[in-house]
């Protein structure tokens, strides 16, 4: 967690909120570096060429999403299907979209949609962390902007990076683990609350029973799961 | 260079990107969802990032491993430690790798 969130001092205009969410995101930019280069080096492994790899990973900027394509993709598999796995395995961007709509409500349709597409998981709990703690933030679109589009930028260079520099880079250095790491500090903080507690563990817990089912979707169950055992965990003690 | 289907592939999953990401705010306030969900949806974030990270560390291949033969749940026990004490992600990513390299050394050789 970077000092400035953690004082909480509030931005006093656009730019500065922009930087604040600069500066937010690049404790992380290790991990996200790390997984950028991972995803590049696993798309050339798997056969796409480096110009194909490099055109998805502009446009397309979903890491998961991309990987559980690509064997589709090796067996010629129907477009459709490409299209509802990705939905699938993508499914928690709906719930972070569902929840940052009422704080991009005021735009126009064209920014509330490219601000859409750059939420990611890292930029995402950040976001919604600073708005637990103040909830009157100021300029609140500057600051998620700021951390996010340097999110992008930073993922397409280490993705670029990984598919030019693929035969390189061996699986055996774990790399992929830095990302992983990342999310535990978001995910350590959030925790101190017993409903959070709670749910995370349920969520996690459903997550790896539920890892043998296609389409990644024992993550989103688990999401579900994780979610609603917080919100009774919750009730319960608003009512004790 | 790139061929058809290749495009198409890349054009479908770029749909996907943005049915999942800007759908809700093409719908906007027309979304119309129950306060007390708005409310649960609160926990998101944490659930996300749970449900995220647990299989990452158990799992090698599609075998769940919680012996010192699979050190990445130790790693990431390791960084969750360091991560509550130093509240720093930079710690955080370095000692966990660094554990992780160092019981690879040691116990997978």
């Amino acid at each position: 967690m970077s000092e400035s969130s953690v004082i909480g001092a509030a931005a006093t205009s656009p730019r500065e909120a922009f930087r604040h969410g600069v500066r937010d995101l690049l404790p992380a930019a290790p991990g996200v570096f790390a997984w950028g280069l991972v995803t590049g080096v696993a798309m050339v492994k798997s056969g796409l060429g480096v110009p194909e790899s490099i055109v998805m990973s502009l446009v397309a900027y979903a890491g998961s999403a991309q990987l559980a394509a690509l064997p589709l993709m090796a067996t010629f598999a129907p477009i459709w299907l490409i299209v509802v796995t990705a939905v699938i395995v993508n499914l928690r961007f709906v719930v972070y979209s569902v929840m940052t709509r009422q704080h991009f409500a005021g735009l126009s349709m064209n920014r509330r949609l490219w601000l859409g597409y750059l939420v990611g998981d890292i930029m995402f709990a950040r976001f919604s962390a600073l708005l637990e703690r103040q909830p009157d933030y100021p300029h609140r679109i500057a600051y998620y902007f700021g951390g996010a589009s340097c999110n992008w930028m930073w993922w397409q260079v280490s993705s670029i990076i990984g598919i030019l520099a693929a035969t390189r880079i061996p699986v055996s250095w774990g790399l992929e683990l830095a990302g992983t790491l990342t999310l535990i500090a978001l995910l350590v903080p959030l925790c101190r609350q017993w409903p959070v507690l709670a749910g995370a563990s349920v969520a996690a817990a459903t997550s790896v029973l539920a890892h043998g089912l296609p389409l990644r979707l024992g993550l989103a169950l688990g999401i579900a799961l994780g979610v609603a055992t917080a919100f009774v965990v919750e009730r319960g003690r608003e009512e004790a | 260079m790139i061929d058809s289907y290749v495009l198409w592939a890349i054009l479908g999953i770029t749909l996907a990107t943005f049915i999942t990401r800007s759908g809700p705010h093409l719908l906007g306030a027309r979304l119309r969802i129950p306060p007390a969900f708005d409310a649960a949806l609160r926990f998101a974030p944490a659930c996300a990032l749970a449900a995220i990270i647990a299989p990452d560390l158990v799992f090698t291949g599609d075998t769940l491993n919680l012996t010192l033969e699979n050190p990445r749940w130790v790693a990431g026990v390791a960084a969750a430690v360091i991560f509550a004490t130093s509240r720093s992600m930079i710690a955080t990513i370095v000692g966990g790798m660094a554990f992780f390299w160092l019981l690879k050394a040691w116990f997978v050789g």
